[in-house]
């Protein structure tokens, strides 16, 4: 196996005639969004240029206090996209959001550093990219259950009024609705595990094959690293979703609907 | 005397005020007023489900605020105008109804007899779900008298019905209510219906 081959700058420029390609696809369909991708290539391009420069400089003086920053960092940005995209959420909802997918990513980060692959905790190396896939994959599901669950309480709003005047407890009228944000949250997820290895090749194992690792190495670690994911998505979402309902209504069991 | 629902000094928001009040068992009170006037506001606060600005409401002389609200809510049982019903059958939606609130299924015979009051002869194994605006209304009355309340509070009951039918579901129900000593408090804009079985009718004002 030989080592990933180098990219020379002029060679990489090449890459984004592709998105001229995009372009046009866009513009011959009428889709307004022009701005859009220009925006995000610009900002994707600059924050992983700044992302590089920042791991080298980690990577060649690795400290705890490094890589616990990037990562509270990533965990603060995941957050923050989050709440940026779900302005309802009240202040402890936010606050749950914040807590769960802290707690949950970094104690399943913690054991499989510690018990798969018998790294140290703060190997940057290791613990900043895959706290990059773990948070990058709460921050979406987080996203996509946050949003079905608002989106059934606005539709179901009636039915929540009317259990509520008939008397049924606030848990017993939400908790359905966390169970469906929870389901919908982790499909995206189950269903791309249902086609890992035949329909795609995962962009970790991809990386690590490119870069010369055994194909027999690189699955072991994309089937570690894809349960790792599947259940901190799981954890950070029911995480949010059972503490933050209960954030929705007061100690008169009245319903506070979320605007 | 024991007054079975009281309200003094009650005021929603800042600018809705309302008249002291005393309910007795058995009376029936029809709410009148203009839109925006504080009816159904009024019938959320008396079962717990929005907390007046200012004033109390009493239920058998205690304070509702001093009580669980759960246990209000289960014992002044309030149907809104809009009409919710699960997706399914009649017989579902009563089940399914008394199983968020962990109260015992009601029996296949008491809900034919309480659609029967609502003026419905339809097989509770018919599905709600193609059912017109009047037939699912009816449902849901029968469904809301299947709970036992000790004060019923019904907000536009009729207004998916014609007068005629309205006329005929009321008069049952009132009955039924009497019959069982259960004061209700009902909103509805139907002049004729107030008039006709109204022990008494509150009017309040619109807002200054």
């Amino acid at each position: 196996m030989n080592g990933v081959a180098d990219i020379t700058i002029t060679n990489f420029l090449l890459i984004y005639l592709l998105l001229l390609i995009v372009l046009v696809v866009m513009k011959l369909c009428h889709i307004g969004q022009s701005k859009l991708l220009f925006v995000a290539s610009l900002r994707m391009t600059v924050q992983l240029i700044i992302a590089g420069f920042v791991l080298m400089f980690i990577f060649k003086n690795p400290h705890p206090v490094f890589t616990i920053a990037y990562i509270i960092a990533m965990i603060a940005f995941a957050t923050h996209r989050v709440i940026s995209k779900n302005k309802w959420l009240n202040k402890s909802f936010r606050w749950a959001i914040f807590g769960t997918m802290a707690l949950s990513g970094v104690s399943v980060l913690a054991f499989f550093l510690l018990a798969i692959v018998h790294q140290n905790l703060f190997n940057p190396q290791y613990a900043i990219p895959l706290s990059g896939m773990i948070f990058g994959n709460a921050m979406t599901g987080l996203n996509l259950g946050v949003k079905t669950f608002h989106d059934n309480l606005e539709s179901e709003h009636l039915q929540i009024e009317t259990l509520l005047n008939f008397g049924a407890e606030p848990k017993q009228i939400l908790l359905p609705f966390v169970n469906n944000a929870l389901e919908t949250a982790m499909l995206p997820t189950l269903n791309s595990m249902v086609g890992m290895g035949i329909v795609a090749l995962p962009g970790m194992m991809t990386g690590q094959i490119l870069s010369g690792t055994l194909p027999t190495t690189a699955i072991l670690y994309q089937i570690a690293m894809m349960i790792v994911i599947c259940t901190v998505l799981c954890l950070s979402v029911f995480g949010s979703l059972y503490l933050g309902y209960k954030t929705l209504y007061n100690e008169r069991a009245q319903i506070i609907f979320p605007q | 005397m024991n007054f079975k629902i009281k309200w003094e000094n009650l005021c929603a928001f800042t600018t809705i005020k309302y008249p002291d009040f005393s309910l007795t068992t058995e009376k029936i009170i029809f709410l009148n007023g203009p839109s925006g006037c504080g009816k159904s506001t009024l019938l959320k606060i008396i079962n717990g489900t929005l907390t007046p600005f200012a004033g109390k409401v009493f239920l058998d002389n205690q304070e509702i605020s001093t009580l669980d609200p759960i246990y209000l809510r289960r014992r002044v049982i309030l149907a809104e105008q809009s009409v919710y019903l699960f997706s399914g059958t009649i017989s579902d939606n009563f089940r399914r109804f008394h199983q968020y609130r962990k109260t015992p299924a009601v029996s296949q015979e008491k809900c034919q007899a309480l659609l029967d009051i609502c003026g419905f002869s339809f097989n509770l194994e018919e599905s709600c779900d193609s059912m017109s605006g009047g037939e699912r209304q009816r449902i849901f009355l029968a469904i809301a008298l299947s709970m036992e309340p000790e004060v019923l509070l019904l907000d536009e009951p009729t207004s998916a019905m014609d007068s005629a039918l309205a006329h005929i579901v009321m008069g049952n129900i009132i009955k039924y209510c009497r019959a069982h000593n259960t004061p209700m408090i009902i909103v509805s804009h139907d002049l004729e219906l107030s008039n006709t079985y109204a022990d008494e009718i509150i009017r309040l004002e619109g807002k200054p």
